[in-house]
């Protein structure tokens, strides 16, 4: 996989692509801000990018800017347990997009597996935004396993990868979400980055 | 003529002050000589004279008319029309005549002696030479009666009141007076036959226009004694109204001193500017000034009359006035304080996200890496961003409150600010311990101001000094730099101000161009 990532501060660009590049991911080139990125996605044509949500000049939601643009696999490292963040980067419809918080750059194994996820299309939400919103209100009369299926709904995972995550079988994760989306009212059958908007939004503003 | 003349005596001897007694007094005087030509044909004495005062008399009464009430000409052009389209004109005509008029050919008069300077036959002839005066009347009067329609377009109601039936019979007199000359300059004759009748009518409209004038003041005289009753009901806010009704002025507006904050300030606390195109007439000592209409400087005892009414009112209105002045600084001043601390938010999330969490990361991301690596060089860098971590967070976190500051006091706090500071500074503290929130005051006002030395001075010293007197903890941080720093420049120091002013302290500032700069805040503290 080669990727390019985005940071504006230089230690912690050098020592992502150090810690990426020990995990078997190419680090094809580095941008200090979006302008370097877009040039640099144009050139090098890589798998993904990794880029930090605010860089110069305004330090304020650069890397969000830039993943409207990108037609690439992005993934938007932020400092901010925002959900409208995450909303925002899902709205364009894109496959392939992903808001974790900045902490996950400790650990590798969780970077690079979100790297892969979003190549592969999917969307990659942080369980830290998910957490607070699935844990603040009962939500419809869902059971305690339902609600497990949400969260990791809301975290962007297929039903497939949902069934390696709880070891249950591909069906029954069917059928729990089945259940979900009509105790919830929410709209079955859509692409994983819609249902991905659908549950967030349900889970930010109840139904 | 003596009811005129009487009118103008009274009113000369009733406002002394104007103008407008004399000249109503000597108008009907004037007016008379006139009419002694066709009165004494055959006296030397009344042509010479009669002769030299002819046709003054509708000067003097226009210029009334131009500078009612006050007796004072206001406008450029009303001042060029009585005195070059007037009095000039007239003069060089009645020397003319004086020397030249032989009894006879004149077309405004009867016939009667020369006067004693007679020097023969007229260089022109008498006839044209009269005409080419009355062509200018003519031409002039319209001017005089725009000038005397602009003034009373542009004054207030009050004054309105008291001019419109001037007005009204200047009109009169001007018209008849325009219509009366072009026929006699187009027939070589007199079609009215007789000019009395309008100086009559004009000698009664004048005195009848001077006692209503009068008349009309005695009202609003009258009306003083109501201002009180009126006063004695109405809460404070409505003495402006209530002064303006009597005075007959709507344009009235109110200035009330505040001695501490050394301005003016209108009912609501706002600060304004004495105008210097209105009437102002002020009431007790530094107390109020009443703002009005500048016709009405010509009734002093009206206007002291009310203002003397009104004074307890007054009194009452000022400390109002103080204390809404008070609200608004005071909303001014905590909208400030909320703005600043937003900011200071805003900037503390910007270092922290800038400069420790990032450092805090890459130590993470490193360890991730020793795990797999033991690199010795590695080690080092982290050990090294893990220092730089903490010294800025350690920064940060004294700059939200120096925890010293709370467990030493203020001197140990100031002590490690001057230690830090770019020049000497030296610390002088008499005060000891004060409480706790004067200290933290107290601190930053000398670490903004010790920054601003830094900044702006270009010190080689700076000294600060805290000392206790009265009650008032006294904080004074002086230098020996360039100077000239601006009392409200900058938000660092206008936030110290609110932050001083929040305690109830003053915030003064001394900054001569080169003699450096001394700020000083007084912060009362009880214990």
């Amino acid at each position: 996989m080669r990727v390019v990532i985005a940071d504006d501060t230089a230690i912690l660009r050098e020592g992502l692509a150090r810690l990426l590049e020990e995990n078997g991911v190419k680090v094809v080139g580095q941008a200090a801000d979006a302008t370097e990125l877009l040039r640099a996605v144009e050139e090098l044509n890589p798998d993904a990018a990794l880029v930090d949500i605010r860089m110069p000049p305004t330090h304020t939601d650069e890397g969000l800017v830039a993943a409207e643009t990108l037609r690439i696999p992005v993934i938007v490292l932020s400092q901010y347990v925002e959900t409208a963040y995450a909303l925002r980067l899902l709205e364009g419809g894109q496959p392939g997009r992903g808001y974790l918080l900045k902490d996950r750059v400790m650990d590798a194994a969780q970077l690079v597996a979100a790297l892969e996820r979003v190549v592969a299309g999917e969307v990659v939400v942080d369980p830290a935004l998910i957490e607070p919103l699935v844990a603040r209100r009962p939500l419809g009369d869902l059971t305690a396993r339902e609600r497990e299926v949400l969260a990791l709904m809301a975290e962007g995972l297929t039903d497939r990868g949902i069934a390696e995550r709880l070891w249950l079988t591909p069906k029954t994760v069917e059928t729990h979400v089945r259940h979900i989306l009509r105790k919830l009212a929410l709209p079955a059958g859509t692409a994983n980055n819609r249902r991905v908007h659908a549950v967030l939004t349900y889970l930010r503003e109840g139904a | 003529m003596t009811l005129a003349l009487l009118a103008g005596l009274w009113i000369w001897a009733w406002r002394p002050a104007t103008r407008m007694g004399p000249l109503m007094t000597l108008w009907p005087v004037i007016w008379v000589a006139g009419d002694l030509l066709a009165a004494f044909p055959d006296s030397r004495f009344v042509s010479t004279f009669g002769l030299l005062l002819f046709g003054m008399g509708p000067i003097v009464y226009a210029q009334m008319a131009l500078s009612y009430p006050t007796g004072r000409l206001t406008s450029r052009v009303a001042w060029a029309y009585i005195y070059l389209g007037g009095y000039l004109a007239q003069v060089i005509q009645n020397v003319y005549n004086v020397l030249y008029y032989d009894g006879r050919g004149c077309p405004f008069c009867s016939p009667h002696e020369p006067s004693y300077v007679f020097a023969g036959t007229s260089p022109l002839s008498l006839a044209s030479w009269n005409k080419g005066w009355a062509y200018e009347i003519i031409a002039v009067l319209p001017i005089g009666l725009y000038a005397l329609y602009r003034r009373f377009l542009a004054s207030g109601p009050g004054a309105r009141r008291t001019m419109g039936p001037l007005v009204a019979t200047a009109t009169i007199v001007t018209l008849t007076t325009t219509v009366q000359l072009i026929f006699i300059v187009l027939g070589d004759q007199d079609p009215l036959s007789n000019l009395s009748y309008i100086e009559d009518f004009g000698l009664i409209a004048v005195a009848l226009t001077s006692f209503l004038g009068l008349a009309l003041t005695r009202r609003a005289r009258g009306a003083v004694g109501d201002l009180v009753v009126e006063l004695g009901r109405a809460g404070p806010g409505h003495v402006r109204e209530a002064l303006a009704r009597t005075i007959g002025d709507p344009t009235l507006q109110l200035a009330l001193w505040l001695p501490e904050r050394r301005a003016w300030v209108d009912e609501t606390g706002q600060e304004l500017e004495l105008p210097t195109d209105r009437g102002i007439t002020y009431v007790g000592d530094d107390l109020a000034a009443i703002v009005h209409d500048p016709v009405f400087l010509d009734q002093p005892a009206l206007l002291e009359a009310a203002g003397s009414a009104a004074r307890f009112a007054l009194e009452n209105e000022r400390l109002h006035a103080e204390l809404r002045a008070q609200l608004v600084e005071l909303r001014e001043s905590r909208a400030r304080i909320v703005r600043a601390g937003d900011e200071e938010r805003r900037r503390l999330e910007r270092d922290l996200h800038d400069g420790a969490q990032q450092r805090l990361l890459a130590v993470g991301m490193a360890l991730q890496l020793l795990r797999s690596s033991g690199d010795k060089s590695l080690l080092d860098e982290t050990e090294h961003e893990l220092q730089a971590a903490l010294r800025e967070l350690r920064e940060l976190a004294r700059g939200i409150h120096p925890a010293v500051l709370t467990d030493q006091g203020l001197a140990a706090a100031l002590q490690t600010l001057a230690d830090r500071a770019p020049i000497p500074v030296r610390i002088e503290d008499s005060a000891g311990r004060l409480p706790g929130h004067v200290e933290t005051a107290a601190y930053f006002v000398v670490a903004e101001a010790l920054a601003n030395v830094a900044k702006h001075a270009r010190a080689s010293n700076a000294w600060v000094s805290i000392g206790r007197e009265d009650g008032t903890a006294r904080i004074e941080i002086r230098d020996d730099g360039v100077g000239g720093a601006a009392p409200n420049g900058g938000s660092g120091l206008r936030g110290l101000a609110d932050r001083v002013g929040a305690l109830d302290g003053r915030l003064r500032i001394e900054s001569p161009a080169g003699d450096g700069t001394r700020l000083v805040a007084e912060i009362p503290c009880a214990s």
